[in-house]
């Protein structure tokens, strides 16, 4: 044709072949920096709002520990909150009015006559004495000293009266107020009051559904995984149980809710609230997703292994739990740990399961009634307590660092199994 | 001669040689496109195959062929790709089972018993015919776990000194003791190519078999790892049957006695080596082996 | 080996929870379900009754009025809920079927009033509304000006519902239809709104033959027809116009501030609890002359506002330990009184002689007659 060589042709298109890679890449790239903007603008805005949860405000009270009020043979059942309440007046004695002495109260924590009782209980030898205690203050002076309210709005638009600024102000003055890590956070169960409310409970009741999915669905699931890659005839039966397993991955997961609504509950009549019944509903919702991801691995090892395992007699079986099971492990612990977390946020199918529910007391088994984790979360954003708003934002990091716990755990298995070459 | 053929083995019996070489020729003029040339028939077989036919779905791969294998010796399979050759080879083991829609028909003996009966247990039977694959598969184990499996769950060793004696045993006789004894705890993937395909003549031996079919085992390695193993396989010959499949044409003519040539699933010579190679009696197979194709 | 341990791990888990599930025949603690509007008030009873006895916290399910309800009368036993919070009064179908499921004796309990409130963001100047510009505004058909017909609802801006009224889109953000604050809101302040048209107020009143020539001069189809004028006129009363001007924003009352935080324009409708908790933020619309306040809602001047009730059964009294004592906490003063802590959660209390009454009928078990 034309007497161009063949390599002229080739250095003529190079530049638009480069072009082009350039082009896909740049592409690539700033896909990447697009969503890793948004995770950076999620996870910060996130910790902004949520930091300040870590630390809460304490007032220092000094306390008579009345025995008048105190009857020493009963302390449990004594009036501690009328003890506050007094060593608050003695505090500010010049507070008279009873409007005025109500709102003296509320500086403190109704949790403060609780760390009173806890305290005598501890040592009734307090009794008669006088001390300096540390109290939880209320949830709104917590937020004044944080910055959330702002002092120079009228009066009547704020939660916080002027004199009780004055009164805290004096208390600040006098060293009187401090900020400290929250414990109470990660040891207490949820509560009414934002300064006491901890993630305890719904961390455990997370647990105990986890450990329930996580004992069913990881043996169930490899398990029915290593009969239909390995075993089972390759028919239209087992094609049939392929597309429905692939359609109950998909199956939205507050239909499993409705599912263990109707038959753990109603039929079985296990209790309502309880993780058992969680942990079952998740198992259900988390099996499929475990069959797909432990076939894929089964599939990904490849048939060299199976054949050298058969090729020196081993049966089928030995061939498959000896040599191809280990190295389908990685994947399938990936697979379950992603079922996993899946399953650690799930919060629509315990809705109807009852694990929507104001629980306190922390669960101590796997039939006590219990919340979880994303449960906890939702109930805190609906609350009408300011203080909420960062304790919402806190128990969404602590969330966040179990998924990333979770997944660090995966990496962790993975290399481990894989080290075994 | 006569003391052999009126020895106790029924077929041979049952049909005289005589008998035999008149149906063939009866082939070799019903069929001619067909029937296997050569010598495919010795006294006293190892293995036996009859009117073999293998078919993928509805696809067939062996046409026809019947082929007998005697004792120590190395048959060789030659044949350009796609012809069959490894088709047949897993015929000998029944390692077709695990492909799905894989089907055979015919007659296939090991010693007196049909390797395709129902009752026939293919563990055992594999333990009998071991294999070598084309590509180095040793499992991602140490090498000493490698060769020890086998033994293991066929229980040959009462205890754990006879297991190493097993494993050292079958090291030596695949001729890599020397250049692993010091690190039997180490990851058989970890060898070069041809010390991994030794490690996996090493355990097929572990396991005592009697037959070995090797598919290819030279093809992945390096012109010296090859020569190893043909030294290796001129060895083995003296205690075990071995069929190899190769693509090399001078290796068959070194390590075998006879020599089988597929074509598109026929079976269409086999002669001993050196006839096949100097005066084969098939037209496709000069042209193959004179390298005008395949 | 892992295959093993995993199996003997499952094996004992299940069997442990077979064990657990037969045992767990007793509950030693109070179940309560019911609305999402008494949930903040009763959750904080139960963890104040919990902290200061020996007793069990309850445990307190927000499951909305309806679906306590049912849950509530679906039998006798542990595992059904002792008490339901409700925010409105029990139904007679519900009542009925309480009874059908064996639950004969249900005391009532009212524990005080939830204002439903119409606020705005500070930023933006203060709304003083009439219970019929709220219809107007938000109904999907009202009263044609000229002819009285029911026509698509035509406004867009608050000056053309009323004149006093700035000109400023409608816009208003409120709960979806499962919502019981959006129930309350139809009842309370649309109903009242169409009530000051007076053919809709005659159509409210209207029994059997009446109906239909009221029907014909507002305008409705034959098909909407129903013997009771009244439900006639709550189906107009409470369909909620679906043109863009009321927006859904969900169940979470605090996003419905923080929306209208973004955009001062708007208006939204939530708990009185919510705009309490938010004052530096958002302000109430005069409603009818009132201000959503403490003390409107309380002498019951604020006319958008409801009671709050809970339901308890009487037979598992007995039965469930604690029952008694939660119903002591939430009937004392220090819970329910002016002072109480409710009151500071947002609850409106009773009048001292509605709550001495109530709080006799507790203590007694007197149980409800719906006759
Ligand atoms: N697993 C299989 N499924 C379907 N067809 C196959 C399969 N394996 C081999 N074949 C077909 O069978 C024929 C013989 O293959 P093979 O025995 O591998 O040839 P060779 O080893 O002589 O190169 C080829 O046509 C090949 O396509
Ligand atoms: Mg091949």
């Amino acid at each position: 044709m034309n007497n161009q060589k063949p390599m002229d042709i080739v250095q003529a298109g190079l530049a638009k072949r480069y072009k082009k890679e350039k082009r896909f890449k740049l592409i690539g790239l700033s896909a990447i920096i697009f969503s890793l903007m948004f995770l950076v603008f999620l996870f910060s805005s996130i910790f902004l709002n949520g930091y300040k949860a870590f630390y809460q405000a304490e007032l220092r009270i000094d306390v008579f520990f009345d025995p008048a009020l105190l009857d020493i043979k009963d302390p449990a059942s004594a009036n501690f909150d009328a003890l506050v309440k007094k060593s608050l007046r003695t505090t500010f004695p010049d507070v008279k009015k009873r409007k005025e002495k109500k709102k003296l109260y509320g500086l403190v924590s109704t949790d403060g006559s609780f760390q009173l009782r806890d305290m005598v209980l501890a040592d009734p030898a307090l009794v008669g004495q006088n001390r300096s205690v540390w109290l939880l203050a209320d949830d709104d002076v917590d937020m004044l000293m944080k910055g959330y309210i702002d002092r120079n709005l009228p009066q009547s638009d704020r939660r916080i009266s002027d004199v009780q600024i004055g009164w805290i102000d004096k208390l600040i003055d006098a060293g009187r107020v401090k900020f400290r890590f929250n414990i109470g956070f990660f040891t207490n169960g949820d509560s009414r009051e934002p300064e006491s409310a901890g993630i305890l409970g719904a961390a455990m009741g997370s647990f105990y559904m986890l450990a329930i999915t996580l004992v069913l669905s990881f043996p169930i699931g490899i398990g029915a995984a290593i009969y239909l890659e390995e075993f089972a005839a390759k028919n239209r039966i087992t094609d049939i149980i392929e597309v429905n397993i692939n359609n109950l991955a998909a199956v939205p997961s507050i239909v499993f809710g409705l599912l263990g609504l109707a038959v753990f509950l109603n039929f079985f009549h296990l209790p309502r609230s309880a993780p058992l019944v969680g942990g079952l509903v998740l198992f259900l919702m988390t099996l499929p997703t475990i069959i797909i991801t432990g076939r894929v691995a089964l599939q990904s090892v490849p048939p060299s292994i199976r054949e050298a395992a058969l090729g020196v007699g081993a049966s089928k079986m030995q061939a498959v739990l000896h040599h191809v099971l280990p190295l389908a492990m990685p994947g399938m612990l990936t697979g379950a740990i992603i079922g996993m977390a899946r399953a650690l946020g799930e919060s629509a199918p315990l809705l109807m399961i009852g694990m929507v529910a104001f629980i306190v007391d922390i669960p101590a088994g796997i039939t006590d009634p219990a919340t979880a984790l994303p449960v906890q979360i939702y109930l805190w954003a609906d609350s009408p307590e300011r203080a909420f708003v960062e304790r919402t934002s806190a128990a969404i990091m602590v969330l966040l660092t179990f998924l990333v716990l979770m997944n660090g755990t995966a990496v962790y298995l993975r290399s481990k199994f894989e080290r075994r070459w | 001669m006569l003391q052999i053929l009126s020895s106790n083995t029924p077929r041979s019996t049952a049909k005289s040689r005589e008998e035999r070489i008149q149906s063939k020729a009866r082939m070799l003029v019903d069929r001619e496109d067909r029937c296997t040339a050569g010598d495919p028939f010795v006294e006293n077989p190892r293995m036996s195959c009859r009117n073999v036919n293998v078919y993928y779905g509805d696809k067939q791969a062996i046409r026809d062929v019947s082929i007998d294998i005697s004792e120590n010796e190395v048959l060789a399979m030659i044949g350009p790709s796609g012809c069959g050759k490894s088709t047949f080879l897993r015929c000998l083991n029944r390692m077709n089972d695990t492909i799905n829609i894989c089907r055979v028909t015919g007659e296939l003996k090991l010693d007196d018993s049909d390797i395709y009966d129902k009752k026939m247990d293919v563990v055992p039977l594999r333990a009998r015919v071991g294999m070598v694959f084309q590509k180095p598969n040793p499992f991602p184990k140490s090498i000493y776990d490698n060769i020890a499996y086998g033994p293991t769950i066929h229980g040959l060793a009462a205890t754990k000194t006879e297991l190493t004696e097993i494993v050292e045993i079958s090291l030596i006789k695949a001729g890599l003791w020397d250049e692993v004894k010091d690190r039997l705890d180490q990851p058989g993937t970890g060898l070069s190519g041809g010390q991994q395909q030794r490690l996996c003549i090493a355990r097929a031996i572990a396991v005592g078999p009697e037959v070995i079919l090797m598919d290819e085992p030279c093809s992945a390695l390096d012109p010296i790892a090859t020569a190893t193993i043909e030294e290796l396989i001129s060895e083995l010959k003296q205690h075990y049957t071995i069929v190899i499949v190769t693509h090399n044409m001078q290796q068959a003519a070194r390590v075998s006695q006879r020599t089988a040539y597929f074509h598109l699933g026929d079976l269409l010579e086999v002669s001993q080596t050196d006839v096949l190679f100097t005066r084969p009696s098939h037209q496709l197979t000069e042209d193959y082996i004179t390298g005008r194709f395949g | 080996m892992l295959k093993k341990t995993v199996s003997i791990i499952t094996a004992a888990v299940i069997t442990g929870a077979a064990i657990t599930a037969t045992v767990a025949g007793a509950r030693d603690y109070v179940s309560i379900v019911g609305s999402s509007t008494v949930y903040p008030f009763a959750t904080t009873v139960a963890e104040q009754f919990g902290k200061s006895t020996k007793f069990s916290t309850p445990k307190v399910e927000s499951t909305g009025s309806g679906g306590g309800l049912k849950l509530f009368c679906s039998g006798i036993g542990v595992s059904h809920p002792d008490i339901t919070n409700a925010s409105r009064r029990i139904k007679k179908s519900e009542y009925d079927k309480c009874q059908a499921n064996g639950i004969k004796d249900i005391i009532e309990v009212k524990v005080g009033y939830d204002g439903i409130v119409l606020a705005n963001s500070r930023k933006s100047a203060p709304m003083k509304l009439t219970r019929k510009d709220i219809f107007l505004a938000l109904a999907r058909q009202v009263p044609d000006a000229e002819s009285g017909k029911l026509v698509d609802n035509p406004y867009k801006t608050w000056k053309e519902v009323n004149p006093s009224l700035p000109d400023i889109k409608i816009e208003v953000l409120g709960p979806p239809p499962t919502s019981g604050t959006r129930d309350a809101f139809a009842e309370l302040a649309m109903e009242g709104g169409a009530k000051t048209f007076a053919d809709m107020s005659a159509l409210c009143k209207a029994k059997g033959d009446e109906v239909k020539p009221l029907m014909t001069k507002l305008g409705i189809p034959e098909s909407g027809f129903n013997k009771k004028g009244k439900k006639v006129f709550q189906h107009i009363a409470h369909s909620i116009r679906e043109d863009g001007a009321y927006i859904e924003a969900g169940e979470n009352d605090n996003l419905i501030v923080q929306k209208l935080e973004a955009n001062p324009k708007s208006l939204g409708i939530f708990g009185f609890s919510f705009l309490d908790q938010n004052e530096d933020k958002v302000q109430g619309s005069e409603i009818d002359g009132h201000m959503p306040t403490f003390e409107g809602i309380s002498d019951g001047s604020y006319p958008v506002s409801r009671p709050l009730f809970f339901y308890v059964k009487k037979d598992h009294v007995s039965v469930i330990p604690g029952i008694k004592g939660y119903l002591a906490e939430f009937t004392s003063d220090k819970a329910w009184g002016e002072e109480g802590y409710l009151a500071d959660k947002g609850m409106i209390p009773m009048p001292i002689e509605e709550r001495a009454k109530f709080a006799a009928d507790v203590k007694k078990l007197t149980p409800l007659v719906l006759q």
